[in-house]
């Protein structure tokens, strides 16, 4: 079965526009191509994903190294907000965006709840070669 | 009392399949920690995994000083990690797969890259997969890479990534070059 681009598309665009103090979203392979986003103006996909890949495969490897067990998800806290990856499935990172007025509480749960939204059309059969 | 350790960066890069991650696991005394993730682009059929943030090892060298290896991504994509590792390099082994010739132009790019970047540290070639047939030889590689091999300084070295011995001899002439450009600034000063 072909993925569903567009849903996913979709879904991270109403996750933007949707979701309070959420400035973007990108969804990528773990080895950093991108599959979707919606970012703000002049962020580059290809960039985005390759950071962001980067920045999950490190955080599990500390946490693993440093005995933290399963990582829930990677927080860069900046003077003008959140940067927060966390894995969605086996072939898919996800990256939210948000500025620095954001409830961590409220985007932890919103982020959860849009990782359950999109893995039915984020698990990619192994046969299936895009 | 021990005296204290002298701790010299080493940046292993080269294109994509150059051996990276396995030069750094062969002579590593820790266990290498990398980051490999399933290749799902157009590497994918040469091999499953791809490093996405960095490898590191380490080794000692001697009675006082110990080598910090740092592997980078070999894709441009990562090219934000090229610059955050060789930021810090004392020394930059360049490997470059000596049996895919259209990886050069890859390799003579990161090559450029590196010597901007970090212009004080000491670099050398080493090529790999030399022992396949199809392996272009080491005299070659130079020229193809688009440099005078008559002028330049850069030592390069045929090496097999998987052998200790190779890795140990890319290792000791990299801390080579650096302790004469270490003592040659030296006297300069």
């Amino acid at each position: 079965m072909p993925i569903n681009y567009s849903a996913i598309q979709s879904a991270l665009q109403e996750f933007v526009t949707s979701v309070s103090n959420v400035q973007g979203a990108s969804i990528m392979s773990p080895d950093g191509l991108a599959i979707a986003s919606s970012l703000p103006a002049g962020m580059e996909e290809e960039r985005v994903a390759a950071m962001s890949a980067a920045m999950l495969a490190l955080g599990e490897r500390i946490g693993r190294e440093l005995s933290r067990g399963q990582i829930e998800r990677i927080l860069v806290e900046g003077e003008k907000g959140y940067a927060i990856v966390s894995s969605c499935t086996e072939d898919a990172v996800l990256i939210v965006l948000t500025d620095e007025k954001v409830k961590l509480g409220v985007i932890n749960l919103e982020v959860r709840q849009l990782i359950d939204r999109l893995r039915p059309s984020l698990t990619f059969a192994k046969t299936n070669v895009a | 009392m021990k005296a204290p350790e002298q701790i010299m960066r080493v940046v292993v890069t080269g294109p994509v399949g150059a051996g990276k991650t396995t030069f750094i696991k062969t002579i590593s005394e820790i266990e290498s920690i990398d980051t490999d993730r399933r290749a799902t682009d157009e590497m994918a059929h040469l091999k499953p995994t791809t490093t996405v943030a960095m490898d590191f090892g380490r080794v000692t060298f001697g009675p006082n000083m110990a080598l910090h290896l740092y592997g980078t991504p070999g894709q441009e994509r990562f090219n934000f990690m090229w610059d955050i590792l060789l930021r810090q390099a004392h020394g930059i082994v360049l490997l470059a797969p000596a049996h895919r010739p259209k990886d050069f132009f890859a390799a003579s790019r990161l090559l450029r890259y590196a010597r901007q970047r970090a212009p004080e540290a000491p670099l050398l070639i080493a090529a790999t997969h030399s022992d396949l047939p199809q392996a272009w030889p080491i005299a070659d590689i130079l020229p193809a890479f688009g440099i005078d091999a008559s002028e330049s300084q850069i030592p390069t070295l045929s090496i097999n990534a998987t052998a200790e011995r190779d890795v140990a001899r890319t290792l000791i002439a990299l801390v080579e070059r650096y302790a004469e450009r270490s003592n040659a600034k030296r006297i300069a000063s």
